[in-house]
């Protein structure tokens, strides 16, 4: 994504709203770009940054060429600051650096940036020192909040922020797409569901960690059917050792979800949204182990699964709940 | 880019410029070490951004012979590692070559390390030599002007501009002032060039900057040239450069703060004054404010109490030179009226109030230009 043009192709409504703001020289002190993953937030925030900083603009493109450009693609510009979540979440430290940052004048120029990614992970206690400053903003100041959720963000801090929405990108145009790169019909359509991020589901769909968790994913579910008195034990020795991570086993929760959606569009005829084509016989017959009432409320359990996980519950004890919730 | 260079020139260099460099910094190029090398010497430049200080090794200094075989380019090498490579080197000369692909090999004798570089376009460009706003004055009188002002400077972040020094050039007068709104001080010097053109008031410089500066700096008479550009401040000598970010924002009016009448005046021995303060404050450090209190008695007698009640309390009367004026009675912080006395360098001191809850000032005898001034403490 360097240019304004390309942005275009996939946000045309932010991108023309931003292209225009750099041209009329009205940027906002404080933006909030928010969207589903793989939407292109972060390209986003980097394109506006290298154009507001770009001393060869061109028609509100920056030339991506020069030294200033160039930095800001790699992370080394003196005057834009990024704040990656630490851990869990983002820092009140974190935001007390960028505070102290801010009291300076820039390196370089007077034009200052401050990318804030994944906002949502801030502590109540970061947000209430960022709002501080995000209330009285010196005059070259850009403020860029990226998140996937801005109902997580405190209200205040939203509130002055002008909010671009980012609309997710289509999934039959990703499937397509997918197509291309020559991933199967199956896991085209499944890397579509998992994410909007072309070269990211091409590296996961490479990987055979995500091969293997798909068919855990599919064992777990015969389990739960026909042996339910097994199914903590598959949890321990097969499906805990290999869902190490928090972020691995959420996106194992997410292959769950897929199954569960199937057999719903199993039972309402939508044949079509089916994620897992290559699976149709287990779908059919999980359909008849589970009602769709049942299924509905079986999503209801992960979806809650997810966010304990998120809440730095024990993952062993969510997946031991969630076993036992879905088994009844 | 190539050249050979005499090793402890370089080592002096690099203690100078790892001086400005941190491991915690944010961007990541900033943990190197920039290496230029041009047809007049190799310049090296460290900086953790808030300063950055730059060391140049002329090629040629007094007839001796300092680099070689210079080939201009630049490159950014890992601060880690460098500066312990360089010192543990077997030779007094060092050959340090780079080729396209940001490799850099290091020869001294038959040892030769190879390490990876980065560009040196990543690296921050740090402003240019602006002549116009400049002057020069001696090192050892910045130093001095350094420390009179700057343990003044606020610690506290709720008023970021405060943590700064504001140095002011007005009617060929510098002027340093620090303040943390509980005291201030200030020095004056009259510059020496007639440069009646300068002028600049809202120059506000971190406080952590100049502390860095007066340790780099030797106690010489030589001249440092200071210039300041829209957002920096640069001090230079013969070959060491110290770039310094500045404050944003507008430093408050002080100049209306400092009382131009007084109603008690009191002159003293600095020294006893100091030490007697010291003495009253072993008792008040315990409780929350270090307090001390002062009376002017008769006979120019001073008294100075200090009371903590879980503790217990101090009574200690000196011999003033002279009181003029009226009777008077006050209190104030111990370590903000040491931290002043301490920078007097006067044998007498001369201190003027107006009054119980008005602001004071502390000034050697002879020097109308160092001036302290204490908000005194309300105390029932």
């Amino acid at each position: 994504m360097n240019t304004w043009a390309e942005m275009n192709e996939t946000q045309p409504l932010v991108s023309k709203m931003l292209a225009n703001s750099i041209k009329k020289d009205r940027i906002s002190h404080a933006y909030m770009f928010q969207g589903a993953k793989g939407t292109g937030k972060y390209q986003l925030s980097l394109l506006l940054a290298k154009s507001l900083f770009c001393k060869n603009r061109l028609d509100g493109d920056p030339c991506n060429a020069c030294k200033d450009c160039q930095r800001i693609d790699s992370g080394n510009h003196p005057d834009v600051h990024q704040i990656i979540p630490d851990g869990q979440s983002i820092k009140k430290e974190q935001i007390l650096h960028l505070q102290k940052e801010f009291t300076y004048t820039g390196l370089e120029s007077n034009q200052k940036v401050y990318i804030i990614v994944d906002a949502d992970k801030m502590t109540t206690n970061a947000a209430n020192r960022l709002l501080k400053f995000l209330e009285e903003p010196s005059k070259l100041t850009t403020a860029m909040l990226l998140t996937e959720n801005s109902q997580a963000i405190i209200q205040t801090i939203r509130s002055r922020c002008q909010i671009m929405a980012l609309q997710p990108l289509n999934p039959k145009t990703v499937e397509k797409k997918l197509q291309e790169q020559g991933l199967s019909d199956s896991s085209a359509k499944l890397m579509a569901a998992m994410t909007n991020n072309i070269n990211e589901a091409v590296e996961i769909s490479e990987d055979e960690w995500f091969a293997n968790a798909r068919k855990l994913v599919v064992q777990l579910v015969e389990v739960l059917q026909a042996k339910p008195d097994e199914a903590l034990l598959f949890i321990h020795n097969q499906w805990m050792p290999h869902f190490k991570e928090r972020d691995q086993l959420q996106q194992g929760l997410d292959l769950l979800i897929f199954f569960f959606k199937d057999i719903i569009y199993h039972y309402i005829g939508n044949e079509n949204a089916i994620v897992y084509i290559n699976l149709l016989d287990q779908i059919t017959q999980a359909s008849m182990h589970w009602s769709r009432q049942y299924a509905t409320h079986t999503l209801n359990m992960i979806m809650e699964a997810k966010r304990k996980l998120d809440q730095n519950v024990h993952p062993a004890l969510v997946m031991e709940q969630l076993t036992l919730q879905i088994q009844r | 880019m190539k050249f050979v260079i005499q090793r402890d020139q370089l080592m002096d260099s690099v203690q100078h410029v790892m001086k400005a460099i941190s491991s915690r910094t944010t961007i990541p190029i900033l943990t190197g070490l920039k290496i230029e090398a041009k047809d007049d010497g190799v310049k090296l430049t460290g900086s953790d951004s808030d300063i950055s200080i730059e060391s140049f090794i002329p090629k040629e200094e007094d007839g001796i012979i300092n680099v070689e075989q210079i080939e201009p380019g630049s490159i950014v090498l890992q601060a880690k590692y460098f500066p312990d490579i360089v010192r543990k080197l077997p030779q007094k000369t060092v050959e340090i070559e780079s080729d396209d692909h940001l490799k850099v090999t290091i020869r001294s004798g038959s040892a030769e390390f190879h390490l990876n570089g980065q560009d040196a376009d990543e690296y921050p460009q740090l402003a240019q030599l602006h002549t116009e706003d400049s002057f020069e004055i001696p090192i050892d009188l910045l130093k001095n002007l350094i420390k009179q002002t700057v343990f003044a400077v606020s610690t506290v972040e709720t008023r970021p501009i405060l943590t700064g020094v504001n140095m002011k050039v007005e009617d060929n007068h510098l002027d340093f002032i620090a303040t943390d709104s509980h005291r201030l001080a200030s020095r004056k010097i009259p510059l020496e060039k007639s440069s009646s053109q300068l002028k600049f008031s809202n120059v506000v410089i971190p406080g952590k900057s100049l502390n860095e500066l007066n340790k780099i700096l030797d106690d010489t008479h030589d001249n440092i040239e200071v210039s300041v550009t829209e957002n920096q401040i640069l001090f230079r000598t013969k070959n060491l450069y110290f770039l310094s970010r500045l404050l944003d924002g507008n430093y408050p009016e002080t100049s209306r703060l400092i009382p131009e009448q007084s109603k008690t005046i009191v002159y003293g021995n600095t020294k006893e004054l100091l030490n007697s303060i010291d003495r009253a404050s072993l008792l008040a450090k315990e409780s929350r404010n270090n307090v001390v209190r002062l009376q002017t008695k008769e006979n120019n007698q001073i008294e100075i109490t200090s009371n903590s009640p879980e503790v217990g309390k101090v009574v200690e009367e000196l011999t003033a030179k002279s009181i003029e004026g009226e009777e008077l009675k006050i209190s104030f912080s111990a370590k903000y009226m040491m931290d002043a006395l301490k920078v007097v360098e006067n044998e007498q001191v001369k201190i003027e109030f107006t009054g119980a809850m008005r602001p004071f000032i502390i000034r050697p005898i002879d020097n109308d230009n160092v001036l302290q001034l204490i908000l005194p403490v309300r105390t029932y």
